[in-house]
């Protein structure tokens, strides 16, 4: 297996991008890095959708409830990767963005300039989650680097 | 931080609005708005355009010119580009749209059989939604006008607070008692069967716990008050907001339609529409889609409102006491802080602008509860502005037409009501007036029949000039809030609905809708 100093891992703690966070580590040498991407997708900035009953007391509790909550499982989810990779004598850093999942991917490969890119196959139908995806052919399209698509685990 | 952005926008949308009323002022548009049909709208665009086009001109040079500094007055100012953004959208579809729709829709009837703007109440409020919805969606809000849009709720709470003004106390009580009942059945009713369901499939009870809140009271607003306090996971919350968005923006479409197929009153359907529909934002503008010449249906759809947030605090207790009895380590909630903290402030003005008006403040008290009754010769037989006499009484070939139908009226009441109508030409009482209303809902009369009815009811019942003004200007307040909460209805948000939480919440929307129309049907009568 050809291994990489940088490897770029986008996920968000679903089963399909666990496998493609193994894949990540798998193919980033020992004493390199992998630079974690977590997107918070933009459809939150709509999860209030159209509430116009509730005072401002009661939409601020909410807010800052939801924000509390994406914060919590975006720390779980970094703490387990951050424990795999010094595991595995890589260096780990990672970053936030809020935003579109292709768009914010490409910033941040412009940013991090990887040797490769990572990311799990969209999640197949049935399985539950969040409907905001990554689009693999624009993403082929505009990466720097080499993309690697693992298969979600059967 | 500075809120006010430096943008040409409000600056542009304030000249042609100033543009848009001169020209309708000196009538240049004169062939346009005889052709949309628009001609009773003159006054209030060269009106609303002056003063909209006026204030967007001046704020808008301020934006471009002045120094901006942070402070309130920043914070205030920035809000206008959006308010004018949603205004032009309004005026757009209320004067072009919504006519020229009614258009289409008569010149598609002879191809379609039927007239499709008519049957799909696709009217300025409906449009004005879908309009904000596609702006959101295709075009995204410009980021000058984000603050404003924001506004949107004020414009809604405001409007519901000036519709105080417009209830007789026999009304509110009435409408008050009904809405309690359906609302108290139906709202613990949905709530109580999420909650048994979710435990049956064994869902998690943050999941159970914040569903059954936006199922059961008042939709999204529902959903972001007991969220925190059942501790709602994020994937939770996206899929119940999603299924309650999706399926609020369903029932805005069907219900009017259904209400008119049904052929259901403006108390019937305000009623329906308040109990059934999942999320309060859509109930004012189903209302407003199924008469969106009046404000009849939205009275009653608003005190259903009303009642649904004042059982909002009630409901976020008693989720929070089930689950705490539920999930080891959750949070006691402190009943005294919910109460206070989620009580609708807004309903407080309601209530006093309709003590205000009780006491006859603003203009006679009988002016404002909807049309007034009046059958004096005064307004029986009046001129029009060339000196013509116009008389009001019934012709001898329509009471012919009443005489021919009369054996149809079976009920006693609606016998003595059409007889006196008859013998005297004219509707003699208010009680006669809702008697014979009754017949025309039921549709008892042949068509021709129930239009002398219609005719007799118009002959009696007015509107003073000053709550006419004051009646379009409430719906303006709704037309500005709907726009602009359509601008938060975002298509990624709705895409979310999915998992348990669609399928819980659709079949007990479901049986919420089914179940409200039928109670509806049999039990509410179409006078107050």
């Amino acid at each position: 297996m050809p291994d990489f100093t940088h490897v770029l891992i986008a996920s968000h703690g679903t089963p399909g991008a666990q496998a493609a966070e193994q894949s990540a580590l798998a193919w980033c040498r020992t004493g390199g890095r992998l630079s974690h991407l977590v997107v918070v997708p933009d459809l939150w900035s709509g999860m209030m959708g159209d509430d116009w009953l509730n005072n401002a007391s009661t939409r601020d509790t909410y807010g800052k409830y939801v924000e509390g909550e994406l914060q919590r499982e975006i720390d779980l989810h970094v703490e387990r990767l951050r424990a795999q990779t010094a595991a595995a004598g890589i260096t780990y850093e990672y970053k936030v963005m809020f935003g579109k999942p292709t768009a914010c991917l490409l910033e941040y490969e412009r940013e991090r300039t990887p040797d490769l890119v990572v990311i799990g196959t969209p999640r197949p139908k049935g399985q539950l989650g969040l409907r905001s995806r990554m689009h693999p052919e624009r993403l082929g399209g505009e990466l720097m680097a080499p993309l690697l698509v693992i298969p979600y685990p059967r | 931080m500075v809120y006010t952005q430096r943008t040409p926008w409000t600056l542009i949308m304030g000249v042609i609005m100033v543009a848009y009323a001169y020209l309708v002022q000196s009538g240049t548009l004169a062939a346009f708005i005889k052709y949309l049909g628009t001609g009773r709208h003159v006054g209030e665009m060269v009106a609303l355009g002056y003063i909209f086009g006026g204030i967007a001109i001046v704020i808008g040079l301020w934006q471009l010119l002045a120094k901006t500094a942070e402070g309130h007055v920043d914070y205030y100012l920035s809000t206008v580009g959006g308010v004018i953004f949603i205004m032009l959208i309004a005026f757009v579809v209320k004067w072009v749209l919504d006519p020229q729709m009614a258009q289409w829709g008569r010149a598609a009837r002879p191809a379609l059989g039927f007239n499709f703007a008519s049957v799909m109440n696709l009217n300025y409020v409906v449009m004005g939604i879908i309009a904000g919805i596609v702006t959101v969606n295709v075009f995204k809000v410009p980021s000058w006008a984000e603050n404003g849009v924001r506004l949107s709720r004020l414009g809604l709470k405001t409007g519901v607070i000036l519709l105080g003004t417009l209830y007789s106390f026999a009304e509110l009580q009435q409408l008050g008692k009904l809405s309690v009942v359906l609302i108290g059945v139906f709202v613990l009713g949905s709530v109580g069967l999420v909650l048994w369901w979710g435990a049956r499939r064994n869902l998690p009870n943050s999941m159970t716990g914040v569903l059954s809140a936006g199922v059961g009271v008042c939709g999204v607003s529902a959903a972001v008050a007991a969220a925190p306090v059942v501790q709602a996971k994020s994937t939770e919350i996206a899929y119940t907001i999603g299924t309650i968005l999706l399926f609020g923006v369903i029932c805005m479409f069907v219900f009017p339609i259904a209400g008119k197929a049904l052929g259901m009153g403006y108390i019937t359907f305000g009623a329906w529409a308040g109990t059934g529909i999942l999320n309060s934002a859509q109930v004012a503008g189903a209302a407003l889609a199924f008469q969106p010449e009046g404000i009849e249906t939205l009275k009653v759809a608003e005190i259903f409102n009303i009642t649904r947030v004042l059982f909002l605090p009630i409901i976020v207790i008693w989720l929070a006491i089930w689950y705490v009895k539920r999930e080891v380590g959750a949070q006691k909630v402190d009943v005294g802080q919910v109460l206070i903290s989620k009580f609708p402030v807004f309903v407080i003005g309601f209530i006093l602008l309709f003590l205000l008006s009780s006491t006859g403040i603003f203009a006679p008290a009988r002016h404002y509860q909807g049309s007034y009754f009046d059958n004096s010769d005064k307004v029986m037989i009046k001129k029009d502005r060339a000196g013509k006499e116009i008389n009001n009484y019934l012709k001898d070939a329509d009471l012919d037409l009443l005489k021919k139908d009369a054996a149809k009226v079976k009920r006693d009441d609606q016998k003595a009501a059409l007889q006196r109508l008859i013998e005297n030409k004219k509707l003699m009482s208010i009680e006669d007036d809702d008697t014979l209303r009754g017949v025309v809902n039921a549709k008892i009369l042949s068509k021709e029949g129930n239009a002398v009815l219609v005719k007799a009811h118009r002959a009696v019942r007015h509107t003073a000039p000053k709550i006419a003004k004051f009646r379009d200007l409430i719906a303006w307040f709704f037309t500005f809030g709907l726009v602009g909460l359509g601008m938060q209805i975002t298509l990624a948000s709705i895409k979310q609905a999915g998992g348990q939480p669609l399928v819980v919440g659709s079949v007990v929307g479901v049986i919420k809708a089914v179940g409200s129309l039928i109670v509806v049907m049999v039990f509410v009568h179409e006078t107050i």
